[in-house]
């Protein structure tokens, strides 16, 4: 915690009302945090698969048309056709893009509850609070 | 009176907290919060170093008690994928239980060490159950268990995320606390020093 000069202090109290607001803040935050890590994992994920489906649509115009491609179900591979691996591939991929659109959304409402609740306190607390991300 | 955190921690409760104890659904209390603290200072015996003391302490307990739900969620965050990849070859297994064609597959045997496998179709899978011990089941039979299993821990995960932004309320609640008493009595200090400097002028003059 750092401190404030003394003409930098404010006189205005803490109210049960700025007390949630506070509360409400950091939890914003904290879930804000969450999200963003599981946004990047599931962003990752989701090149791998970009880079697979490179991958299949190469062995296509290879014309190995009846060879058969090791896809990872569950842990271990299955072999199956180029055509199942692809659309099994497109499925997951359109799932993840669903699910990359949701937390998104969820990132960017957090963001602007953050923000209003940021002029709120600012407004009555000035420099005596602090909501920046160190 | 005593009373347990859900953490196994005993904490006495002082003469001034006579009012009953608030708990969240699954028993982790709820800090007071201080409306006023001129008030809170005059009502309580305590020296400020001992309040402060008293606070930081419940700050601490709070904080340990985070970091056991924050395992916990860990635990479930990677329990939930492991039931899902099970869950997706029991599916993929029932999608070909018809077909006459047996399934080509490389499997883990080891760290880093594959084997091929011809699987024929199947009407049963064994599941691993935890503490050595599996059962066989028929193909839809196990996928039940295994959707039953993920929606139980995902409720899990939920309760546990919840009752860690319950804990982090609390924490904030009370950082903002001792926050407050420690400026009221920087103030305290600093009006009293000013008094007795204007006091010691009024001797000299």
């Amino acid at each position: 915690m750092r401190m404030i000069n003394q003409d930098e202090e404010v006189e205005a109290e803490v109210t049960w009302e700025d007390q949630q607001n506070i509360n409400s803040f950091s939890k914003l935050n904290v879930k804000f945090s969450d999200i963003e890590e599981r946004y990047g994992e599931k962003k990752q994920e989701d090149e791998y698969l970009d880079d697979l489906l490179q991958e299949l649509e190469q062995q296509e115009l290879l014309g190995d048309e009846g060879e058969l491609v090791r896809y990872k179900i569950g842990d271990a591979f299955i072999s199956i056709t180029l055509e199942d691996a692809a659309q099994r591939t497109k499925r997951e991929k359109e799932f993840l893009s669903e699910e990359l659109k949701k937390l998104r959304n969820e990132m960017d409402s957090l963001t602007t509850e953050m923000e209003k609740l940021k002029v709120l306190l600012y407004g009555k607390f000035g420099k005596a609070i602090n909501l920046e991300k160190d | 009176m005593l009373k347990v955190l859900k953490s196994g921690l005993i904490e006495k409760s002082s003469s001034d907290s006579s009012e009953e104890v608030v708990t969240n659904p699954r028993g982790i209390p709820k800090v007071q919060f201080v409306e006023n603290v001129e008030e809170y200072m005059s009502k309580t015996s305590s020296t400020i170093e001992v309040t402060l003391g008293k606070f930081q302490e419940t700050v601490a307990k709070y904080k340990f008690m985070e970091l056991n739900y924050t395992n916990r969620k860990k635990g479930l965050e990677l329990k939930i994928p492991e039931i899902k990849k099970t869950l997706t070859v029991v599916e993929f297994l029932i999608s070909t239980q018809d077909s006459d064609e047996s399934i080509e597959t490389t499997f883990e045997l080891n760290d880093t060490l594959w084997a091929a496998a011809k699987i024929k179709s199947t009407k049963t899978v064994y599941l691993w159950l935890g503490a050595n011990v599996m059962l066989e089941y028929e193909l839809q039979e196990a996928k039940e268990l295994l959707e039953t299993k993920l929606t139980t821990a995902q409720n899990s995960l939920n309760c546990v995320v919840e009752d860690l932004e319950f804990m982090r309320e609390q924490i904030t609640t009370m950082e903002v606390n001792i926050a407050r008493v420690y400026n009221w009595d920087v103030k305290r200090r600093r009006v009293a020093k000013t008094t007795q400097s204007e006091k010691t002028l009024d001797m000299v003059e």
